[in-house]
C-alpha cells in the first residue's frame, strides 16, 4: 500500500515537475543569471586582486572576505571561464 | 488515412526509436554512466550548471524547443502531399532528429559543459568557431524574419488575434509586476494572469481589430510588422523579468490547454485525410527534394534543439541516463506536435482548391481553423476557437521571435564591439536587429522566406552532427550514426539554400522584381548565399578535423598491434 502511495505521489509529482519545468524554470535560471552577474560583478569590485585586479585597498576586501568566501570558488570559474555568442543561447 | 491511425503510427515510431533504438546507442555506443560525474555536479554554481530532475528538464526543454516551426513545416509541406511530409516526419525524427538532439546534450556534457563556440574550437578548429558565430547571426536573422511574416498573416488574418495578443501581454507585465515586485503568490499570480490572457482571446472573437482601428489599418502589414518588432525591442532592452520571461509564462498555459484538448478533440472527431497522399514531384516553391526537407524542420530536424540541448540542458543534467529521455524523449513529443499539425491541414478542408486559398493567406489562419474545429469537438464555440487558435500561433511564433532578437543584440555587441564600442549599446544592437529583420517581412515572400529559414536551420543540425561525428572519432567511438545523418542534412540544406538562392537572384539580375520585392529577393538571396559559404567552410575545415582523428586512430590501432 505504501509503495503504491508512493507511486502516485511520484507520478503526480513528476507532472508537477514536468509543469514546472514548462512554466516557470526558464524564469527561475533567468533570475538566478542576474543575481549572479551583480554579486560576480561586486565581489570583482572588492577582490579583484585575486584575479590580479586590485581595485579597493585591501582594508575594505579584508571586511568583506568572510561573505565573499563561500562564492571564491564560483566566482572564479565563472569570470575565468571562455565564454562567447552560444554560450547565452539558451 | 484516418488521423488516429496517423497519431498511433506516430507513437510506434517513437516506442520503437526511443525504447531501442536510442537505449542501443545510449548504453552501447556512448556508454552512458550514471556513476560519472556530470558538468552540472562537477561545477554547480547554482546558476548555469545546476542538477536538474529531469521531469523538469523534460518540460524546459519541449518548451524551449517548441516553438511556431513543428506546426508551421507540415502545413506547408502538405502541398507536396500528406504522404511524403508524414514520411519525412516520422523517418527525420526516427534517424536524424533524436539523434542530434540526444548527442548535442551528450558531447557537452562529456566536455566539462562546453557550447558549440568552445567545441568548435576544441574539435575542429579556431577558424571553425568564428564562422559558426557569424551564421548563428544570420540564422538568427532568418528566425525573426520567418516568425515576424507568420506573426503578421496571423493577425492580419484573423482579427481576434491583435486583441488577444494585447491582453496576452498585459497579463503578461502583470505576471512580472506580481511576481517580483509586488511578491505576491504564483498561484494566484497565475490564476489572474491566465484568466486575463483568456478574457483577451474571448475579447477578440466579439471585438475583432477591423471593428475597432478601421479594416485598412487593421489589414496593413506595416501596423503589425511595427507591432511585433517594437514588442521584440522591449523584450530585448527591457529586463527580462520584467517582459519576455512573464509573457512566455503565462503563454505557456495557453499553449499547453490548447494542445492538450486539441489532441483529444482528434480522438473524439477522428477524421480522414481528405487532402491528396502525394500531389507531385515539383510544385511552386519548388521540388520533393531537397525542398520539402527543409520545410518542415522542426517537426524532422532542428538546428535550434542542438544548441538549446547544448548549451541549456546539457549542464542542468544530474545523470548521464538522463540524457535519452530529455534529449531523445522531447524530440519525439515534437514528433507527435508536427503528426498534430499534419492532421490539422490534412483534414479540415474539402479539396485542394479550399486549402490552395488558405494557404495564400498564411499557416496561421490554417492552423486556428484546425483549433477551434478540434476544439469544438469538446464545445467550444468557433468563433472563440478560431481566436484561440489565432493567440497559440502568434504565441509559438513570437516567444522565439522575442529570444531570437535578444539574441542577435548579445550577437552584435560580441561581433562587432571591436569595430567600434557604440555596438556594445543594447539599443543600437536591438534596433539593428529589428530593422533587418523589418526588412525581411516586408520585403519577402513568406514561403521563400521561410524555406531560407529551414535551409538554415537544418544546416545548423548538420554543423551540429559534425561536431558530434568530430567528438565520436575523438574518442574512438562509432560515428556512423551521426555521420551518415550529417552528410544528408549537409547535402540537402545546401542543395535547398542553392535552389532558393538562385531563384530568388535570377528575378533580381533578370529584373523580373521591382519595389519591395527587389530589396526581398535581393537581401535573401545573398543571406542564403552567405550561409551555403559559411557552411562549406565549416564542412571543409569539419572533414580535415575527422581525416586527423581518422589517422590518429589508425596509429594507435597500429602501436597497440605492435605491442
Amino acid at each position: 500500500m505504501s509503495e503504491e502511495k508512493k507511486k502516485k505521489g511520484g507520478f503526480f509529482g513528476a507532472v508537477k515537475e514536468f509543469v514546472y519545468g514548462v512554466a516557470a524554470h526558464d524564469s527561475a535560471r533567468f533570475a538566478l543569471k542576474s543575481r549572479a552577474s551583480m554579486e560576480h560583478l561586486f565581489i570583482l569590485i572588492t577582490m579583484g586582486d585575486m584575479l590580479g585586479v586590485p581595485i579597493l585597498p585591501p582594508y575594505y576586501s579584508l571586511r568583506l572576505l568572510p561573505y565573499v568566501v563561500p562564492h571564491i570558488s564560483t566566482w572564479k570559474r565563472r569570470m575565468l571561464k571562455e565564454k562567447d555568442l552560444t554560450d547565452g543561447l539558451a | 488515412m484516418n488521423s488516429v491511425v496517423v497519431l498511433i503510427l506516430g507513437l510506434v515510431v517513437a516506442f520503437i526509436g526511443y525504447r531501442f533504438y536510442a537505449k542501443h546507442i545510449d548504453s552501447k555506443i556512448i556508454k552512458s554512466d550514471p556513476k560519472r560525474a556530470t558538468p552540472a555536479k562537477m561545477y554547480m554554481d547554482g546558476v548555469e550548471f545546476m542538477p536538474t530532475s529531469k521531469n523538469i528538464l523534460f518540460g524546459y526543454q519541449f518548451k524551449s524547443i517548441a516553438g511556431a516551426a513543428p506546426i508551421i513545416g507540415p502545413i506547408i509541406a502538405i502541398q507536396w502531399g500528406w504522404l511524403p511530409a508524414l514520411i519525412w516526419i516520422l523517418a527525420g525524427t526516427f534517424f536524424i532528429g533524436w539523434v542530434q538532439d540526444y548527442s548535442s546534450a551528450m558531447v557537452a556534457m562529456r566536455n566539462d559543459g562546453a557550447s558549440f563556440g568552445g567545441l568548435s574550437h576544441k574539435l575542429i578548429s579556431p577558424r571553425a568557431r568564428i564562422i559558426l558565430l557569424a551564421f548563428i547571426y544570420f540564422y538568427l536573422l532568418l528566425i525573426a524574419g520567418a516568425f515576424g511574416n507568420v506573426v503578421v498573416s496571423t493577425t492580419i488574418a484573423l482579427k481576434a488575434a491583435p486583441m488577444a495578443w494585447l491582453f496576452l501581454t498585459v497579463g503578461g507585465i502583470l505576471a512580472g509586476q506580481m511576481i517580483y515586485r509586488w511578491r505576491k503568490d504564483i498561484i494566484l499570480t497565475t490564476i489572474v494572469t491566465v484568466v486575463i490572457a483568456m478574457a483577451g482571446i474571448w475579447f477578440g472573437s466579439i471585438a475583432p481589430s477591423d471593428s475597432i482601428i478601421g479594416a485598412s489599418l487593421a489589414n496593413s502589414r506595416w501596423v503589425w510588422a511595427i507591432a511585433a518588432f517594437v514588442f521584440c525591442y522591449f523584450a530585448a532592452v527591457l529586463p527580462i523579468w520584467r517582459f519576455a520571461l512573464p509573457i512566455n509564462y503565462v503563454a505557456s498555459y495557453i499553449v499547453f490547454l490548447g494542445l492538450f484538448f486539441g489532441i483529444i478533440g482528434i480522438f473524439i472527431l477522428h477524421p480522414d485525410f481528405t487532402l491528396p497522399a502525394y500531389t507531385g514531384f515539383s510544385i511552386a516553391i519548388g521540388p520533393i527534394w531537397p525542398i520539402m526537407f527543409v520545410t518542415i524542420a522542426c517537426g524532422a530536424i532542428s538546428g535550434w534543439h542542438s544548441i538549446v540541448s547544448s548549451s541549456g540542458t546539457a549542464r542542468q543534467l544530474e545523470n548521464e541516463l538522463d540524457a535519452r529521455p530529455v534529449g531523445g524523449g522531447v524530440m519525439f513529443i515534437e514528433m507527435m506536435l508536427a503528426l498534430f499539425a499534419l492532421i490539422i491541414a490534412g483534414t479540415i478542408y474539402a479539396s485542394s482548391a479550399e486549402y490552395g486559398a488558405a494557404i495564400a493567406k498564411g499557416p496561421g489562419g490554417i492552423f486556428a481553423a484546425g483549433v477551434s474545429k478540434f476544439l469544438g469537438a469538446i464545445g467550444m464555440p468557433a468563433a472563440l476557437g478560431r481566436s484561440y487558435g489565432s493567440v497559440m500561433m502568434i504565441v509559438l511564433a513570437i516567444t522565439i521571435m522575442q529570444l531570437v532578437i535578444r539574441f542577435m543584440r548579445v550577437a552584435t555587441s560580441e561581433l562587432l564591439s571591436d569595430v567600434s564600442p557604440v555596438f556594445r549599446n543594447p539599443h543600437i544592437g536591438t534596433f539593428i536587429a529589428c530593422v533587418l529583420g523589418m526588412v525581411l517581412v516586408m520585403t519577402g515572400w513568406w514561403q521563400y522566406l521561410w524555406v531560407l529559414f529551414g535551409g538554415a536551420n537544418q544546416l545548423m543540425a548538420s554543423l551540429a552532427l559534425l561536431l558530434v561525428t568530430a567528438w565520436l572519432m575523438s574518442e574512438g567511438k562509432s560515428a556512423a550514426w551521426a555521420f551518415w545523418p550529417m552528410i544528408f542534412m549537409f547535402i540537402t540544406t545546401i542543395a535547398a539554400l542553392l535552389y532558393t538562392s538562385y531563384n530568388l537572384l535570377i528575378k533580381v539580375i533578370s529584373g523580373a522584381v521591382k519595389g519591395e520585392a527587389l530589396i526581398g529577393n535581393t537581401l535573401m538571396g545573398l543571406v542564403g548565399l552567405f550561409l551555403v559559404v559559411a557552411a562549406l567552410i565549416l564542412g571543409s575545415e569539419g572533414m580535415k578535423a575527422l581525416k586527423r582523428y581518422r589517422s590518429i586512430t589508425k596509429t594507435q590501432a597500429a602501436a597497440a598491434a605492435k605491442a
